[in-house]
């Protein structure tokens, strides 16, 4: 059942997919409502399915590779939900609508895993370690997008040749400010969930997760030092951000260590 | 549909022939009783701008509807007649359609997507419509214009960008800061320009005005008009960092603000971007000062490469809208001829001539040979029959096809009378 309804939120998030192109094939603006409606669907259906696949495997549904998938298009939906109803910025949907199908999809071709569920991940501390983190990146993800806005406006803007862009995109202000906002939620919420994950398993055997992490933690922190103390806006920090997400994912995609606490259940 | 327009436009005819055959306002209802005071004239609007005169008509005959407008165009305003036809187009049917749509969508407008247009053609309908120069024909087909127009600005960005150097300005300032409210502009320079773009930003939200002039006085005296702050002419650097918009339009022989007066202005407003836009004459800032992070140059030249850019960019929004016209002509001209009754009189007087003309042969069989004065008598009372006994239902059709429930009637008419689609 879980299966069929996340399914049904795939085929939810493909309209988000074919919008995403259509609006960067013509530059133009095609029944966005309809395809949010159906991107408001998908994300119930996604959580119910999330919801369901709890209740059907007797283990959180943020321990396999599959459900942190799942979770992270979740959030991402969310995140974008949360920053629509805020800024009304349609074109934030070209970035995540993709995202968020293709995380989907990738949970739903992953077969689930036959190992027996570890000792290890039967803990309260998971239930704050994965979530906030996630729900970190997935901020993140809103600052990443609103970067790379920044500087393709900001690009059109200094050679003074508007192009299609210039029409579609916000306004370097908004970009600007949607990207320090998603940072300052992202990282409290990474930080606690890191500062979970160590007490979790003191004492700490490092790990190539654990170190990507830290890197990523620094970038972002460094980021928002700065963003504070020196005014560091527009083009420097548009850039901190866009790279920032790529530590972000080279740690979830790129770092699996097996036999530590990271590997995932095969 | 017996639609027809006669006109010249921008298009056509250059302003002195335009001026001539301008409706001003106050003639427009003589112009317009005139028009229908015509046989072969139904309806009829006007739509007169600097840019266009167009006459509108609803005319059973369309070649002499034509004739008649043209011949009142000449005479009205007393120009020749083989003058005015050269700058003069016609349209008929859906042409006719077409154009309206067109005009009213401001596709047909000398600048594109411009959107006095609109309102222009919206007054003309309510004139034509309070002097009741306009019914069942034309008044639908306006309204539907609007719908098309209205739907054409919100589904295109035909619109929706500056083609004005001042406009331009302001949109750039809206792409950098959203919006403009709140924002606080410096004049550098008391000119002319400045004040009309200083008037500009006002109006558009600017909050807090600064002037700055070489002559002291000419600020005070500006500001006090423009209702803003005049700085002395050495402590402009102590208020630069202030400004978020800076229009520099000073007299200056040479280079007024540096590259590093940028670097330092950046520093001191602690990476808050800048919009310079520089319209003096030899040029107030160094070129270089763009390339600094978060400040933004604009030069005359700039602009107006921004307007040809947005001119581009509507000519391609145009493109969509050709389509969304298209499918509405398509659309109101099907709507049109469901509600055309004439094909289903012709072939209700058909069907039962037929009839008529069946039994006729078979009475003719069994009566034999006729004299010819019986055969006509035959033929005219069977005739006189048939026109008697449709005469009813004719008339029920005509009154009733108006109506909303009109197609169901007539439906339901033409099965009670035999006639099988």
């Amino acid at each position: 059942m879980s299966l069929l309804l996340l399914r049904l939120t795939i085929g939810f998030y493909s309209i988000g997919l074919l919008h995403a192109f259509l609006t960067i094939i013509t530059r133009k603006k095609i029944l966005f409502r309809m395809v949010l409606a159906s991107i408001v669907i998908g994300f119930f259906c996604h959580s119910f399915a999330i919801g369901l696949a709890w209740s059907e495997s007797q283990h959180p549904p943020i321990s396999t590779l599959q459900d942190v998938l799942s979770f992270f298009a979740l959030v991402i939906v969310l995140a974008f939900l949360l920053s629509y109803a805020r800024y009304r910025l349609d074109s934030l949907s070209v970035f995540v609508f993709p995202l968020a199908f293709i995380l989907t999809l990738l949970a739903n071709l992953i077969s689930s895993p036959s190992q027996p569920y570890p000792e290890i991940l039967r803990s309260l501390w998971l239930y704050i370690h994965v979530p906030t983190i996630f729900l970190g990146y997935s901020a993140f993800f809103v600052a990443f997008a609103s970067g790379l806005m920044y500087l393709i406006q900001e690009n059109e803007l200094k050679r003074k040749r508007p192009q299609a862009f210039y029409y579609r995109l916000p306004s370097l202000e908004v970009c600007d400010e949607l990207g320090y906002r998603s940072l300052s939620i992202g990282f409290p919420l990474l930080t606690i969930g890191l500062v979970a994950g160590t007490f979790w398993q003191l004492p700490l055997k490092l790990d190539p997760k654990i170190v990507a992490s830290f890197i990523t933690w620094l970038t972002y922190g460094i980021l928002i030092t700065y963003r504070l103390s020196a005014n560091l806006r527009g083009k420097k920090a548009a850039l901190m951000a866009v790279l920032g997400f790529i530590f972000v994912m080279v740690t979830f995609f790129g770092t699996r260590s097996q036999g530590s606490a990271h590997s995932f259940i095969q | 549909m017996s639609l027809l327009i006669v006109g010249l436009s921008h298009k056509t005819a250059p302003i002195d022939i335009r001026e001539k055959l301008y409706f001003p306002e106050t003639r427009l209802p003589d112009a317009l009783e005139n028009l229908i005071s015509q046989s072969a004239i139904s309806e009829s609007l006007i739509i007169s701008t600097c840019n266009r005169t167009e006459v509108l008509a609803h005319s059973p005959d369309i070649n002499l509807g034509i004739h008649l407008v043209t011949d009142f165009l000449s005479d009205f305003h007393g120009q020749p007649k083989e003058v005015i036809q050269n700058f003069l187009y016609d349209f008929s049917h859906t042409d006719a359609v077409r154009h309206v749509f067109r005009v009213a969508s401001s596709l047909d407008s000398m600048v594109l997507g411009e959107p006095q247009i609109l309102g222009q053609v919206k007054n003309a309908f309510t004139l034509a419509n309070r002097l009741g120069a306009v019914g069942e024909n034309l008044s639908p087909l306006m309204n539907k214009a609007f719908h098309v127009a209205k739907r054409i600005r919100s589904e295109t960005g035909i619109s929706n960008s500056a083609v004005s150097i001042s406009y331009a300005a302001v949109e750039l300032s809206k792409k950098i800061f959203d919006t403009l409210n709140g924002r606080t502009v410096l004049l550098l320079g008391a000119g002319k320009m400045s004040e009309l773009s200083a008037k500009h930003l006002t109006s558009q939200g600017v909050s807090k005005l600064l002037i700055w002039n070489r002559t002291y006085q000419r600020a005070v005296d500006l500001a006090k008009t423009l209702q803003g702050e005049a700085i002395p002419p050495e402590e402009l650097f102590r208020h630069v960092e202030r400004a978020d918009i800076l229009i520099c339009s000073t007299g200056a022989p040479g280079v007024v603000l540096r590259k590093t007066d940028g670097q330092r202005i950046i520093k001191l407003r602690k990476n808050r971007p800048v919009f310079i836009i520089d319209i003096a004459m030899p040029r107030d800032v160094d070129p270089e000062i763009n390339k600094i992070d978060n400040i933004f140059l604009y030069d005359i030249d700039d602009l107006r490469h921004v307007v040809d850019a947005n001119l581009k960019h509507r000519l391609k929004e145009a493109q969509f809208a050709e389509g969304i016209i298209n499918e509405e002509v398509q659309s109101y001209v099907n709507q049109v001829h469901s509600l055309d009754i004439t094909p289903t009189i012709v072939a209700l007087k058909k069907h039962w001539d037929l009839i008529r003309q069946e039994e006729l042969e078979k009475t003719k069989k069994q009566l034999g040979e006729l004299s010819t004065e019986q055969e006509v008598a035959l033929e005219n009372m069977t005739q006189s029959i048939i026109k008697k006994l449709l005469h009813g239902p004719i008339s029920e059709i005509k009154s009733v096809h108006q109506t909303s429930s009109g197609s169901k009637h007539i439906e339901m008419i033409k099965k009670m009378l035999g006639l099988k689609e």
